[in-house]
Formats: structure tokens, C-alpha cells, sequence
């Protein structure tokens, strides 16, 4: 990378390069931040999102780990007691099947049974959602994670997001999963319809602040992660036949950010929670319940949600697509509550 | 020793008393182990332990007061009544425990990384039992330590009780120390109800990791008196098999034995010992049982740093 760049040309960064940016950045200022997880070091990361790190900072910060889950996230844990910020990358959040007790039993729980004593400045990155790899490699879970008091969820959509959270994360006392999504990270800047640009200094985006992404009167569309651009492509689609949605992105799971939403929606009248993630017990339910006991039960006109409906995520592209919410599957859902009242 | 069993005899009490309400694991019969880890132990070291870890949190210095206002849930305790007696945690110490068995050895290679990484010439101790060692975070802790030669020393603590899975039926090796030859580990075995071969073979296990020569597998042999937690039907042995193990195998009556055999001491002595070591414990209870329990209004403070105050 030369050593000025114009925004145009940030724009054509893929988005890994951005969150190895990030990280980057921040090992820089923090001499305690290092990094282990499956080919994060010699490869640079499957995706690309620690490229050129093991050589700026050496082995022992940017550790290739054997494919030893529940070994090296407690090795995190561990690293994050004796002082160290360990960023510990599960490649896929599929796999954290196999290491799930340290993150729930030790990360989560830990600063919480020493009475705030022992922090565990820990980020267990990890990239989710459906990019038509079936039901072991498609799984979002940030529900699932969200579940378990103690981890902070963060899932941003734009490149400027993903940097600035990232910073946030790795600056964090708490132990963070910051889950990122596969067909976001095959994107580059200007694919993006919102926030493309990030900026190449280093700077933070709060965690736990939703951002309403686009301005509408309708409906209220709260999602977050790749469904954000889903859903800007649904509302763009609407616009045409008078249907104007305001998108919120609600950026993290933990803490989630009820307030913006709530506003949003008691000024629309209809909220729409899409989430990629599963249907039930998860994010949409537990969202709208949330704006419901801020605004009041009759204080809405509608409430829906849309999510995968509780299967695994089938291989085939139209059985895919007939469960994963996309821009069509969105705008129909969008079309029909604007009908509906 | 002594001061270790009177430690959790007054546990045994405070459960009596009601003071803890839930599982409770003591380590009656294992005190070898816990004092002879003690002389070999830095405060920079790191000790990582188990459901049963009174006895190496009083080896690392973990203030005893602290400790037991904790394990009785008291606000005063180390972790703020928090934590309990599965789950203390003492920065200041580098001594924390889990109640997951065999978790607590991928944790301890997380110290070990940072100790090597910054040149400290500490060692971190992962305590787990025989059940622990046949668990994939051990097999995968002792991998990434012995690959990167990292100063982590697994003690095994093998009581020969899985709760009541007995070691030799479900080991595919008669000893967990001759594992370590796997992971291009130092394996050594020891008698874990003699305190002088533990303490020798310790020190030799954490100078072997301390000096940048790898990991060690450092299996003591013990006895557990008392169920798996007060409370264990025991079903799987016998009354007199109980008492034969604490006829034959109790380390301090074995190490007083010693010590009057070379006339370093009497019976009046030990006694004293004993009774001195006991009162204070007694005395210790009683402070904490006057101190006050946890505000419920404060149940839900300390998960997230917005929550900290002090």
C-alpha cells in the first residue's frame, strides 16, 4: 500500500484488507493485542483479514494454531488473565461447536464470577452466514451466542463499521464475538451500498449503537450484518411504488440497541426484525419483545419478523433461497405489511 | 499439610452450618500434593485448577480469609460471593480455577504463551485430574505446549477415581505421565501421599519448564477420603475400602510417622500442631461467618466493564 491513498482507491480494497487494517493498526498501539487461529499467519487468514500481520509483527503475535479449537480459545482465555488482548479467530462460526466451553463457561463467565476482579479482554473473531455452503459452514449463531450472559455480539455490515468495531473490539475489557459475514467478505469497498469508505487512520465506532442506515416513513426494518444491504436493496426496490422504509443496523446483538429501534418505529408505526440467524428463541423475537415493553403493547400497528424458520440451511441454491432472507424475500414481506394497514 | 486439611474441615463445617449451599469438593487425603507444590511456586507463576483447588490456592498464597469467605458466598470474598468454591480467581496471585474438568489446561497455555513471549521466566501450572487427562483440551493444550516448548507443567493429580470410574479400567495407559513422550514432554511420576518426593519432583518439573525445556507431564498418585462432593452416595466402593485407604495412605499421618521415626518430633508436638492449626481455622470460620452476605440488588453487577465500580 503506498503511503497516500485517495478514497477512490480505498474503495476498491476487498474488505479483509480493511479488518487486517484494523487489527493492524491496533497491534501497533498495543504491544499486548495478539492473534491465534487457523491459517491467520503464513495465509493471512482464509479471507484474507490478517494479510501481511505475521510478517509486521512476527510468530509468537500472530500465531498459526493446529486445528485444536477448545485448545487455543482457552489458550485466549488464559492469555487474557496473565494481561495479554488475544484476538482468537474461529474460522467459521459453525466450528465453535467444539470449543464452545471455553467461551461460555470461561470467557463470558469470568469477569463476572471474580466480581469484576479478573476482565477478559478477549475477541473471538469468527465469520458467519450463508454464502451456499450448506449446513455446516452457513450458520450465523449470533443468537445463540447472545443467549449465553457475558459475551458482547458484534456483526457490522459496512466496511467503515467493520474497521471502527473492530478497533472498539480489540480496545474492549469484555470478551467480544465479533462475527463478520462470509459474502461480505468476498466484497470489495465499492461493492457496498452504505458507508464504503474507511477511512486509513485508526478510530473507533462505538459497540452497542445501532445506525439508522436509510431514512423512511412506512415501516421500521431492523437487521443487521449482510441482511443491512438485503434490505437497502428491498427498500430502493419499494421506493418506486411509494413505500418508503427506514433501515436500522443494529451493528451488535449484545448490547442491543432498543432505543434507536423503538424510536424509529414509534414514528413509522411497523417494525420488520429480518434476521439471517434462526427463528426462534433468537434476535427477531427478542427485539420486538424488547420495542413492545419500551413503546407499549398497542403502541404499534404491526410487528413481523423474518428468519431462517428453524432448519438447517439446505445445499441447494433454490431450497437456499426459499429459507435465507434475501432482498425479494425482504421487499415481499415489506409489501405485504404495507398492505396490511 | 495440617493447615490444609484444617482448612477444609471447616469447610465440611460451614456446609453443616449452611453457609454453602451447593456442591462442595474437598481434598482430604491429597495434602501432599497441594504443600509440596507450594515451596516451588513463584508469585509470578501461574497456577490454573480444578473443582477441587483448595489446596493449590493456599499453595499460591491465595489469602485464606478471602478464600473461605468466599467458598461460605460471603460479599467480603475473593470473587465478591460471586464465584464460590468452584471458581475463585486471584489476579494478584495468577491463580484461578474451573469447575469444567479439563478445561483448565488450555487456560494455563495461555499463561504459558505470555510468560515465554515476554521473557519472564514464569511457569504455569494447569491442575487437572486423572478423569481431566482424557479429555481433547488436555491431549490439545499438551500438543501446542510441547510444539512450541512453552513453560507449562500439567499436574495430574490421579486420585484412581473418576467420580466412580476407577483409572485403570478406562486408561489406555497404566500411568497419564508416560503420555508425555507424545507430546515431547517430560513425564514424571510420583508417589502423591509423600510430601518430601512430591515437593523434590515438583521443584524438578518447574525448573524443567522454568529453564525453556517444554512442558512437563507431573503425575502425582493420591487417595481421595471423601466422595467425589460431600454428599456422594459412594456407591461405587465400600466403607472398608475407605478406611483402608485412610489406614494405609493419609500423608500426614504418613509424614509424622517419618518424622518420629527420625526423632524430629513427638507425639505431644504433633498433636500441638494439630490442635493449633485446627483452632486457627475454627477462629477463621467464625470471622467469616459474621461477615455479610452478597446485596441482591447487586445480582446482576460485573458482567461488563459498564458495570464495575471498583
Amino acid at each position: 500500500m503506498s503511503a497516500i491513498q485517495r478514497p477512490g482507491d480505498r474503495l476498491s480494497m476487498p474488505l479483509p484488507a480493511t479488518i487486517a487494517e484494523a487489527i493492524g493498526l491496533e497491534m501497533e498501539r498495543d504491544p499486548s493485542i495478539l492473534c491465534i487461529g487457523e491459517d491467520i499467519g503464513r495465509a493471512g487468514g482464509v479471507f484474507g483479514c490478517t494479510r501481511g500481520l505475521q510478517d509486521r509483527f512476527g510468530k509468537d503475535r500472530v500465531m498459526d494454531a493446529p486445528i485444536a479449537e477448545m485448545g487455543f480459545a482457552g489458550m485466549g482465555v488464559g492469555l487474557a488473565q496473565a494481561g495479554m488482548r488475544p484476538l482468537v479467530e474461529i474460522m467459521f462460526a459453525d466450528f465453535i461447536g467444539v470449543c464452545l466451553e471455553q467461551m461460555y463457561n470461561a470467557a463470558a463467565k469470568i469477569p463476572y464470577m471474580s466480581g469484576g476482579r479478573q476482565r477478559m479482554p478477549i475477541v473471538f473473531k469468527t465469520a458467519g452466514g450463508c454464502i451456499g455452503s450448506a449446513a455446516q459452514h452457513s450458520q450465523c449463531l449470533w443468537g445463540l451466542f447472545a443467549h449465553l450472559p457475558g459475551l458482547k455480539i458484534v456483526a457490522p455490515c459496512s466496511p467503515y463499521d467493520h474497521k471502527g468495531l473492530m478497533a472498539a473490539a480489540l480496545r474492549c475489557d469484555d470478551p467480544i464475538v465479533f462475527i463478520e459475514h462470509k459474502a461480505l467478505l468476498l466484497r470489495k469497498g465499492r461493492d457496498f451500498r452504505h458507508n464504503p469508505h474507511a477511512p486509513s487512520e485508526a478510530y473507533t465506532v462505538p459497540i452497542g449503537k445501532a445506525a439508522v442506515v436509510r431514512e423512511g416513513s412506512d415501516v421500521t426494518l431492523a437487521t443487521l450484518s449482510a441482511t443491512v444491504e438485503h434490505a437497502l436493496a428491498a427498500a430502493d426496490a419499494l421506493s418506486g411504488e411509494g413505500i418508503s422504509v427506514e433501515v436500522v443496523d443494529l451493528r451488535s446483538v449484545v448490547p442491543l440497541d432498543t432505543a434507536t429501534t423503538a424510536e424509529s418505529a414509534a414514528r413509522t408505526g411497523r417494525l420488520l426484525v429480518v434476521d439471517e440467524d434462526y427463528l426462534s428463541f433468537g434476535l427477531s423475537a427478542e427485539l420486538s419483545m424488547r420495542v413492545l415493553e419500551r413503546l407499549g403493547f398497542s403502541a404499534l400497528k404491526q410487528v413481523e419478523r423474518l428468519a431462517v424458520p428453524d432448519v438447517p440451511i439446505p445445499a441447494a441454491l433454490a431450497l437456499e433461497k426459499a429459507v435465507v432472507p434475501g432482498p425479494d424475500m425482504i421487499a415481499e414481506a415489506l409489501h405485504k405489511m404495507a398492505q396490511g394497514a | 499439610m495440617v493447615s490444609m486439611r484444617a482448612f477444609d474441615e471447616v469447610c465440611l463445617d460451614a456446609l453443616r452450618r449452611k453457609a454453602i449451599h451447593g456442591e462442595l469438593h474437598v481434598g482430604i487425603g491429597q495434602e501432599a500434593i497441594g504443600a509440596g507444590m507450594a515451596e516451588a511456586l513463584r508469585t509470578e507463576d501461574a497456577v490454573v485448577s480444578t473443582h477441587r483447588n483448595h489446596y493449590h490456592g493456599l499453595a499460591k498464597g491465595v489469602d485464606r480469609m478471602a478464600f473461605l469467605a468466599e467458598i461460605c458466598e460471603r460479599e467480603t470474598g475473593l470473587c465478591r460471593g460471586r464465584g464460590g468454591h468452584m471458581h475463585p480467581f486471584d489476579p494478584a496471585n495468577n491463580f484461578s480455577a474451573t469447575g469444567i474438568v479439563g478445561a483448565s489446561l488450555p487456560v494455563a497455555l495461555g499463561y504459558a504463551h505470555a510468560f515465554r513471549i515476554r521473557d519472564e521466566g514464569a511457569v504455569a501450572v494447569g491442575v487437572t485430574g486423572d478423569g481431566g487427562s482424557h479429555t481433547g483440551a488436555f491431549h490439545e493444550a499438551m500438543v501446542m505446549a510441547g510444539a512450541a516448548r512453552l513453560p507449562m507443567v500439567a499436574l495430574v493429580e490421579n486420585n484412581a477415581l473418576a467420580i466412580s470410574v476407577p483409572f485403570d479400567d478406562i486408561s489406555p495407559t497404566r500411568t497419564v505421565a508416560e503420555r508425555a513422550l507424545a507430546y515431547s514432554a517430560l513425564g514424571l511420576h510420583v508417589n502423591g501421599t509423600d510430601v518430601d518426593k512430591v515437593a523434590d519432583s515438583f521443584a524438578a518439573a518447574m525448573e524443567h519448564a522454568r529453564s525453556g525445556r517444554g512442558p512437563v507431564i507431573f503425575e502425582a498418585t493420591c487417595h481421595r477420603f471423601r466422595g467425589h462432593f460431600e454428599g456422594d452416595p459412594e456407591e461405587y466402593r465400600s466403607r472398608e475400602e475407605r478406611q483402608k485407604l485412610r489406614d494405609s495412605f493419609d500423608p500426614i499421618t504418613l509424614y509424622e510417622g517419618k518424622l518420629l521415626e527420625a526423632g524430629h518430633s513427638d507425639d505431644a508436638a504433633l498433636k500441638a500442631v494439630r490442635a493449633n492449626e485446627k483452632a486457627k481455622m475454627k477462629a477463621l470460620l467464625q470471622d467469616v461467618l459474621d461477615m455479610p452476605s452478597p446485596d441482591p440488588s447487586e445480582a446482576l453487577q460485573y458482567r461488563f466493564v459498564e458495570e464495575m465500580t471498583a
